[in-house]
């Protein structure tokens, strides 16, 4: 069966495959970036087939060791990680084309650049398929360091440079949690493979966990500060305005899911049995989360500081399912899958519209800089405000159906409390949601110059993106062979059984 | 998949607005199109309304899935309640066109045909989910039509409003996901159908409160009861012309409407305990409002609390537990929606001609347009309660309900109602009879289109005050419905 394996690790040997060959050619002077965007696309879209392939299995789900005698079962391959790991291509292949705009508009973004782009893809790809501790961090840090220098790669802007070492010196410290972590579990389990490590649980349950639940707390620790939840959002702000739009969208909307697909997986198959002992913090955690996310995208007068204000708030939505896990797994698990994908879906358009309008003219940057926006760009205003009627979760849009998703699985979890801690936030959202569109529509122009026309494949690929977006919110069996709303729970659904698959 | 009547009532604007969106046409040609497809709508409510059989049960019932996995369903149906709103509806909003047949945007045309479309999707639902997306997705057009074809600080009156009515409806939705999770935990599947959640039979007393009390604030902000009225001022002055018809003659009834449809059979123990509170609260409404609306020197505003003012009376009909009370709500709410929208209307033909004017400034158009005065007074007078006006039938039973209900909620009220009278007439004294030195010259008077946009209002508003029973025997049935079946009562 080892022709099969291949299959199953193929996106992640194209991916990998992909970004030596962009080093390569990197050293050739003469390369046009549009080139290496252009190879990085068509590495991306054959590696996203193909996990679409593996993604279809005949609607089973499905679990997989590929070459476990070469890998020792450290990597997995299930309809959880192959879900993850499309989204996550999906989200290198949307940044990479609304981006292009931007890239080329800024003369530094070199070809190395998405090496390092498709180097970051990779590692998290191969997070989301890792099923060993050491596995995990490694592609963590392979991720995490892309970013960093992706981060910091415009080094002519002095804001760039800042971001980027914030984020660094920030994140290895987080990082060394993570590796203290894995020692103390190890010292306790004497192994690092999830499934290993919760039948140890499962067997001394009884006996002394201080070890197990203090390393896992440390991962906790820098699973908190990767998605930027409250007491580790402060960086979030100047890392993620720090960096190139595209970037940015990158790390919010792509990244985050990444993490998620890991630590889900950790604590369900791991550290079922030992949940009570986080619940009350986390409660805690996500109810700051929310108010503190709140409160910064309130106070922030440009455009891309709220969006990525607003992403902390989304983080602490994301934390209510991650808790009412605990109670409800599968709805829970399910919740927080299906919200990734429509947080994912909404950030990515947003921040990439912004971007493609920064990189047109550079002016516009806070709220009263879109003053009659649409009156200049209607076209555009319009997908505009899908992205903030999605963020803000108003029904017919994807949003809507995730937040609605997210907050049965509180309710029915028992954390109502949660569930109306959410509610306040969502209605904070409507007022710095509903301010931009309010202001792109109710005002005369600011500033009528000639507009020039739409270009490049960005309008394209964000027209569709706020299709999807509305048809995620409305989507029925209407048109049959379409997936809808009813596919994309199904398959989130699907992607939690995956990973109770007993071996085989 | 084939889809009914009410699919195509619901779906015909938006798609005709979406059609518009994308198609180069003028402001002229959209106009014409909406009231096309207006009328369109009138022949198929009459369609529904005759094949409308006089029973008090859902009619006219659709089904399909939506999303399975949560047992969500897009499922409609009508009652005899839902349809003589879908009659009103239906009736109104041609003729509103014809009185803002001018100088309107091609935007304004698709914001009306939206907020149509979330109308009648609201008043079918029967899927609390569903419900819940049209009560919410209504939103978005009137944000749009009063930013930006609002007066005033109108961005501000939007971001309030919005920030309101959302306020409420969240708390709603999450006490839809409560009552769902409930049914979930009792019966093993998921359903957010109103016929299923009626069945819950686990939640504790408090728990009922609670949600009770959830869906009621949505209900009471949109309508608006007293004390969630303080988005009402602004946004009725600021709104443009269109907006404040729909927002008063038709989305606040909504807010009734909510509550007989929902509160009542979802909660129907705890609609009887708490119905003096809420027959107080209207008649207190009714006071409070009333002696706010005297104070007005803007007729906009006034108009904004005397319509707060009998919504207030309607609730109190609502929640007077007997047959006269309800169906003199029932009587109200068309009665109040035809005087007061036709007075919008008005007011708002009065400040396109002559700009934004408080009550000292005006005077003499009884002279200057004496057909748009006979309008104004017949619509005056139906709000006041004259005998022969729909008014006056419909004001009458509600007073009758409240002194079956308690004899002082009677007594009070029908006192009361002498406020509306007070303020209605000394400013249509001051305003448009009495002659002054105030230049009203730019006043024009109605023209053939508006007249025949008025005449329908008209004739309806004294055909009903004379012979009610022709206009409401399918309402009937309904009523008794709630009253034995729901509520158990006699």
């Amino acid at each position: 069966m080892e022709s099969n394996d291949l299959v199953y690790i193929l996106p992640l040997l194209i991916t990998g495959f992909g970004a030596i060959v962009l080093m390569l050619m990197s050293t050739f002077k003469t390369v046009h970036i549009r080139a290496g965007a252009g190879f990085a696309l068509v590495f991306l879209s054959l590696a996203m087939l193909i996990d679409i392939y593996n993604l279809n299995n005949n609607g089973k789900a499905y679990s997989i060791f590929p070459f476990s005698e070469t890998f020792g079962n450290m990597i997995v391959v299930d309809t959880f990680s192959s879900y993850f790991s499309s989204l996550i291509i999906l989200g290198g292949i949307l940044t990479i084309l609304i981006g292009l705009h931007y890239f080329e508009k800024y003369k530094q973004f070199t070809v190395e650049f998405f090496s390092l782009f498709l180097f970051s893809v990779f590692g998290m790809i191969l997070l989301v398929h890792s099923n060993e501790l050491i596995t995990a961090f490694i592609s963590l840090e392979i991720a995490s360091l892309s970013l960093y220098v992706m981060i910091g790669f415009q080094k002519v802007i002095d804001r760039r440079v800042e971001a980027s070492f914030k984020y660094l010196v920030l994140g290895s410290l987080a990082s060394v949690f993570f590796l203290l972590g894995i020692a103390l579990i190890y010292a306790a389990t004497q192994t690092t493979k999830i499934g290993e490590i919760g039948e140890f649980i499962a067997i001394n349950i009884e006996s002394d966990m201080t070890l197990v639940i203090t390393g896992t707390t440390m991962i906790l620790v820098t699973f908190l500060f990767k998605i930027a939840a409250f007491p580790f959002q402060n960086w979030a702000l100047d890392v993620y305005d720090g960096a190139p739009l595209p970037v940015t969208s990158f790390i919010a909307a792509t990244f985050k899911a990444a993490i998620f697909g890991f630590i889900m997986r950790l604590i369900l198959v791991d550290f079922d049995l030992l949940r009570d002992f986080w619940d009350q913090m986390l409660v805690y955690i996500t109810i700051f989360t929310l108010a503190y996310g709140s409160f910064l995208a309130i106070i922030q007068s440009s455009i891309k500081r709220m969006l990525v204000a607003s992403s902390i708030v989304h983080t602490g939505y994301l934390l209510i399912g991650f808790i009412a896990i605990g109670v409800v797994g599968e709805s829970g698990a399910s919740s927080i899958i299906f919200y990734l994908f429509a947080y994912f879906l909404s950030a990515i358009g947003a921040f990439g519209l912004i971007a493609y309008i920064a990189s047109e003219d550079g002016l516009r940057i806070t709220y009263n800089d879109f003053k009659g926006f649409a009156h200049i760009r209607p076209y555009m205003a319009a997908m505009l405000s899908v992205f903030m009627l999605s963020l803000a979760g108003i029904p017919s849009t994807i949003g809507f159906v995730g937040k609605f998703y997210i907050f049965t699985g509180a309710i029915q979890a028992g954390y109502s409390v949660l569930a109306i801690f959410g509610i306040l936030a969502t209605l904070v959202s409507i007022y710095y949601y509903f301010r931009l569109i309010a202001i792109m529509y109710f005002y005369p122009s600011a500033h009528l110059q000639n507009v020039p026309p739409l270009k490049g494949i960005a309008p394209l690929v964000i027209g569709v993106i706020a299709l999807l977006i509305i048809w995620g919110g409305i989507g029925n069996s209407l048109i049959s062979y379409f997936p809808g709303v009813d596919f994309l729970i199904a398959m989130a659904k699907e992607s939690y059984e995956s990973l109770f698959i007993p071996l085989t | 998949m084939d889809f009914g009547i009410l699919s195509v009532i619901i779906f015909l604007p938006m798609f005709v607005a979406s059609l518009l969106v994308f198609m180069p046409v003028g402001p002229k040609m959209t106009r014409n199109i909406a009231f096309a497809t207006s009328i369109v709508i009138f022949f198929l409510a009459g369609v529904v309304y005759l094949n409308f059989s006089n029973s008090g049960y859902m009619q006219f019932r659709e089904y399909h899935e939506w999303i399975t996995s949560y047992g969500i369903y897009y499922s409609l149906g009508i009652d005899g309640f839902s349809l003589i709103i879908l009659m009103l509806i239906a009736t109104l909003i041609p003729c509103a066109y014809l009185l803002l047949w001018n100088g309107r945007t091609k935007g304004y045309w698709v914001s009306m045909l939206l907020i149509q479309t979330g109308i009648c999707g609201t008043l079918f639902a029967q899927d609390l989910f569903l419900f819940y997306f049209f009560w919410e997705a209504m939103l978005l057009p009137v944000f749009m039509i009063i930013g930006m074809f609002g007066t005033g600080n109108r961005v501000f009156s939007t971001i309030k409003i919005t920030i309101y009515t959302i306020a409420g409806s969240l708390f709603m939705f999450i006490c839809i996901l409560y009552m769902g999770v409930a049914f979930f935990n009792e019966f093993g599947v998921w359903s957010f159908q109103l016929n299923d959640l009626v069945q819950i039979t686990t939640l504790s007393r408090d728990e009922r409160i609670w949600l009770f009390l959830g869906f009621m604030l949505a209900f009471a902000i949109k309508i608006p009861l007293f004390p969630f009225h303080t988005w009402l001022l602004e946004t009725y002055s600021n709104s443009p012309t269109g907006g404040v018809f729909l927002l008063s003659s038709i989305m606040a009834k909504l807010g009734v409407y909510g509550i007989v449809r929902f509160v009542m059979p979802l909660f129907p123990k705890l609609y009887v305990e708490f119905a003096p509170y809420f027959v107080w609260l209207g008649i207190f409404g009714l006071i409070y409002f009333g002696i706010a609306a005297l104070m007005q020197i803007n007729i906009k505003k006034m108009f904004a609390y005397s319509s707060a003012s009998h919504l207030g009376f309607i609730v109190t009909g609502i929640f007077s537990l007997n047959s006269y009370g309800m169906t003199g709500a029932a009587f109200l709410i068309t009665a109040h929606a035809m005087a007061t929208g036709g007075l919008f209307l008005l007011v708002g033909k009065m400040e396109w001609n002559m700009g934004i004017r408080a009550i000292p400034d005006l005077g003499g158009i009884a002279k200057k347009a004496p057909i748009f005065t006979v309008f104004f007074m017949l619509m005056l007078l139906s709000i006041v309660g004259l005998p022969g006006t729909n008014g006056f039938v419909s004001e009458f039973l509600i007073i009758l309900g409240a002194y079956e209900f308690q004899s002082y909620a009677g007594i009070v009220s029908s006192l009361t109602v002498l406020i509306a009278a007070s303020f209605m007439f000394w400013m249509f004294q001051r305003a448009i009879l009495q002659e002054s030195d105030n230049d009203v010259s730019s006043m024009v008077d109605l023209d053939k289109k508006e007249i025949l946009g008025l005449l329908p209002l008209a004739i309806l508003i004294i055909a009903m005050g004379v012979a009610p029973d022709l206009f409401f025997y399918k309402i009937y049935p309904t009523i008794q419905h709630y009253l034995v079946d729901i509520l158990g009562i006699r």
